[in-house]
């Protein structure tokens, strides 16, 4: 794991003293409403619907036990002893009052953390693959990568008001486990013919009201020179970006507007800031930068009589957990365990202090201290010894931790939703816990299989309910809540075909109904898959009007409407 | 940086076509007046957030300062054109802020390089002063700025130091 430097340790603070000189100066009056807002959304608080939002970074999905009890404390001392993952790997807390948000900064810089640009209109937290540094179809950890990148956006004085937010993830592996074409930049490890390595760029992705699968503007650009490009990217978003239209600002937007002159664009403000600039080449990483901050990233070491032999299980329920909660890792010797945040009675995502408490200690006793924070809201131990898988089992199960749907149709995503967040046009919460009331036998869970259902409150897509298998939206028509229905949707990974967004299969349903329609749509796909076709793949291939049917047959509060 | 108030500033935006002191010009006007405008009264360019500054064709040196325009200070605009100003145009003159200029951006606009920022109305010139004081002065941060164009790794490796303008040829891939 990356541990902080001194200078990293003051950086963490000086922003939380200079946010406690903000806050106070609004607290006192001296700093209207308008212009606090955009200062405290750069430090991840929020104004919400009870009260604010603070998001806390968790860089690259990595957290350290440590890190998790102060989290858990925080939960307990400031909030209601609870607190949320998110889709980006970050963490939100919902219910501190913003007079003690300076107490919260401050207690996070104790343990090297920080609100620094999760939200705002700038550069946010850098997602990257939660299986870095230990999946076995790795090409490079992408994690010094991200923590470099990191670095260098932390308060870049150029690109702290762009247009819009900007999101940037990385992977380093065959597999794109980072939705990179969903990103405003994704970059995807890559080695070119010589054996060099560098990076995929991928730019102008994003879901929102517009979903748009990133366009490849350089199919391999030399590791050293990331920084740069990133650079002359940012510098003509910020330059050309739409100011005019908060719907029309992203980046994905102008990309799809200019297309190539957008490429050509970033190519010649590329050259020029290396062969013009005043030091312009000052932000080429260098080996030893790099090789300075992959120092962080080594592995643990493992012990000596560490076995690769897994213990057979005898309990069915072991089993299913070996099957989907435990990945393999590059380290023989060792797995990657999920630790699922889906069960029934709490929302994805969620938990409550004591569970963050037992995670980490899980994480300690059998995984060097280190957990990980998934696009899919659960937790994962990336260092455990195949030895003591039926110990760390049983321990989680004890913790609540062990629900073997990782992959599943209960697995779900999804955004906080109307509850809790001002932004939703409909609760989110409610519709998850529905449909995960609705499948609660493993066996038909099994037999359903690799399913992604994702659900966001708005448009804003925290869900990601685009890169859904199944995704439904909230929707807001005359004041009531609605949802609406996609199908065949992927983030890019091997679980799905190629990264796209889902097909809407008609008008949106009322909530009771959302349950009937995934259970129509399960049905459906039971009946017509060919032996081991998967649901998503059998959702691209489908009749759309075998889609509607099917779901049009389980409308009641709605049939009335679409008779008309 | 020099922290001024929008209504004492020296420097105001002409509103009569008499040549005068103090006059900051708006770059369509000046290609009408460039020809015929006194030599001993040394104006200041007033350019749009919307406008390229490699692209304006025009002699810069003709000017004591050029003002670069905040319409909100949410937009960011100005931040890339100061940046191009000093590091690819090498505008050694002076950059002022101007329009709605407020407190807390005072830490951005020193460290893309400018050198006076003219409040709006309003805006305490004291707190933007103590703005400034957070992260070492500004001089703490990761990346290369205005002030120095080297990143913090930069900084720690001496060795490796290359602040004066290199050529580096684009493309070259390393293993």
């Amino acid at each position: 794991m990356y541990t902080y430097t001194d200078f990293d340790r003051r950086f963490v603070r000086e922003r939380a003293a200079q946010f406690r000189d903000q806050l106070q100066r609004h607290l006192a009056g001296e700093l209207a409403d308008d212009e606090f807002r955009p200062l405290r959304l750069q430090n991840g608080w929020y104004i919400q619907r009870h009260a604010p939002m603070a998001r806390i970074s968790i860089p690259y999905g990595t957290l350290s036990s440590t890190q998790a009890r102060a989290l858990a404390d925080i939960a307990d001392q400031f909030d209601r002893g609870s607190l949320h993952f998110t889709t980006r790997q970050n963490a939100q807390y919902n219910w501190i009052p913003l007079a003690r948000a300076a107490d919260v900064m401050e207690r996070l810089a104790e343990v090297d953390m920080h609100g620094i640009q999760t939200s705002g209109n700038c550069v946010r937290n850098i997602a990257s693959d939660v299986l870095a540094g230990i999946a076995p179809d790795e090409l490079v950890d992408p994690r010094p990568f991200a923590e470099i990148v990191r670095q260098w956006s932390a308060l870049h004085p150029e690109f702290a008001f762009l247009p819009r937010k900007f999101k940037v993830s990385i992977g380093g592996a065959a597999e794109d486990r980072v939705a990179a074409g969903w990103y405003d930049v994704g970059l995807l490890a890559r080695r070119d013919a010589a054996g060099a390595l560098g990076f995929q760029v991928q730019v102008g992705g994003g879901m929102g009201r517009t979903p748009i699968i990133g366009t490849v503007v350089r199919e391999f650009l030399p590791w050293d020179q990331l920084l740069i490009y990133l650079e002359a990217v940012l510098r003509v978003y910020n330059a050309y970006g739409r100011r005019d239209n908060i719907w029309k600002a992203r980046i994905k937007i102008l990309v799809r507007a200019e297309g190539q002159r957008f490429i050509d664009a970033v190519e010649r403000e590329f050259a020029e800031i290396l062969e013009h600039d005043l030091g312009g080449d000052a932000h080429l990483i260098t080996e030893d930068e790099l090789d300075r901050v992959a120092a962080h990233f080594a592995p643990p070491p493992v012990a000596a009589d560490a076995d690769a032999a897994v213990e057979q299980p005898d309990d069915p329920a072991y089993a299913r957990w070996l099957q989907r909660n435990v990945l393999a890792h590059r380290d023989p010797r060792l797995r990657a365990v999920t630790l699922s945040l889906k069960r029934l009675g709490q929302s994805p995502g969620d938990v409550t202090s004591t569970q963050l408490r037992a995670a980490a200690d899980l994480a300690d006793r059998h995984s060097h201290g280190e957990l990980r924070v998934s696009h899919e809201q659960n937790l994962l131990l990336p260092w455990v010894p195949a030895s003591g898988l039926p110990e760390l089992w049983r321990a989680a199960r004890q913790a609540s931790l062990a629900n073997p749907n990782i992959g599943l149709l209960s697995d779900i995503i999804s955004c906080p939703g109307g509850d809790l967040c001002a932004l939703a046009n409909a609760r989110s919460l409610p519709i998850a816990a529905a449909v995960s009331e609705r499948f609660t036998d493993l066996d038909e869970l099994y037999d359903i299989g690799e399913l992604a259902l994702n659900i966001s409150g708005c448009m804003n897509s925290c869900g990601h309910h685009h890169s859904g298998h199944i995704g439904i939206l909230g929707v807001d028509k005359d004041g009531s809540e609605w949802y609406q229905v996609t199908v065949g949707g992927s983030d890019g990974s091997h679980r799905g075909p190629a990264a796209g967004p889902g097909r809407i299969i008609g008008p949106s349903f009322s909530a009771s109904e959302v349950p009937d329609v995934v259970e129509a749509l399960v049905d459906l796909y039971l009946g017509q898959r060919t032996p081991g076709e998967r649901f998503v793949d059998w959702a691209r291939r489908a009749r759309i009007e075998d889609l509607r049917a099917a779901a049009d047959a389980v409308r009641r509060d709605t049939a009335r409407e679409n008779a008309a | 940086m020099n922290i001024v108030e929008s209504i004492s500033d020296a420097w105001q935006p002409a509103v009569d076509a008499a040549p005068a002191p103090g006059q900051l010009i708006a770059l369509e006007r000046w290609a009408a007046i460039a020809d015929t405008w006194p030599q001993d009264i040394t104006p200041g360019l007033l350019l749009p957030n919307d406008v390229d500054p490699r692209e304006i064709g025009i002699d810069l040196g003709r000017f004591a300062t050029i003002a670069l325009q905040f319409p909100k200070w949410t937009d960011g605009r100005a931040y890339t054109q100061a940046r191009l100003l000093r590091r690819r145009l090498r505008w050694g003159g002076e950059l002022r802020a101007v329009g709605d200029v407020v407190v807390d951006i005072a830490p951005l606009l020193a460290r893309v390089g400018f050198d006076v920022a003219v409040l709006r109305p309003g805006q305490d010139p004291k707190a933007a002063r103590g703005a400034l004081r957070f992260f070492d002065g500004g001089n703490a941060h990761y990346q290369g700025d205005a002030r120095d164009p080297r990143p913090l790794f930069q900084k720690q490796a001496p060795a490796q130091v290359g602040g004066d303008r290199v050529l580096v040829a684009v493309g070259g891939a390393r293993s």
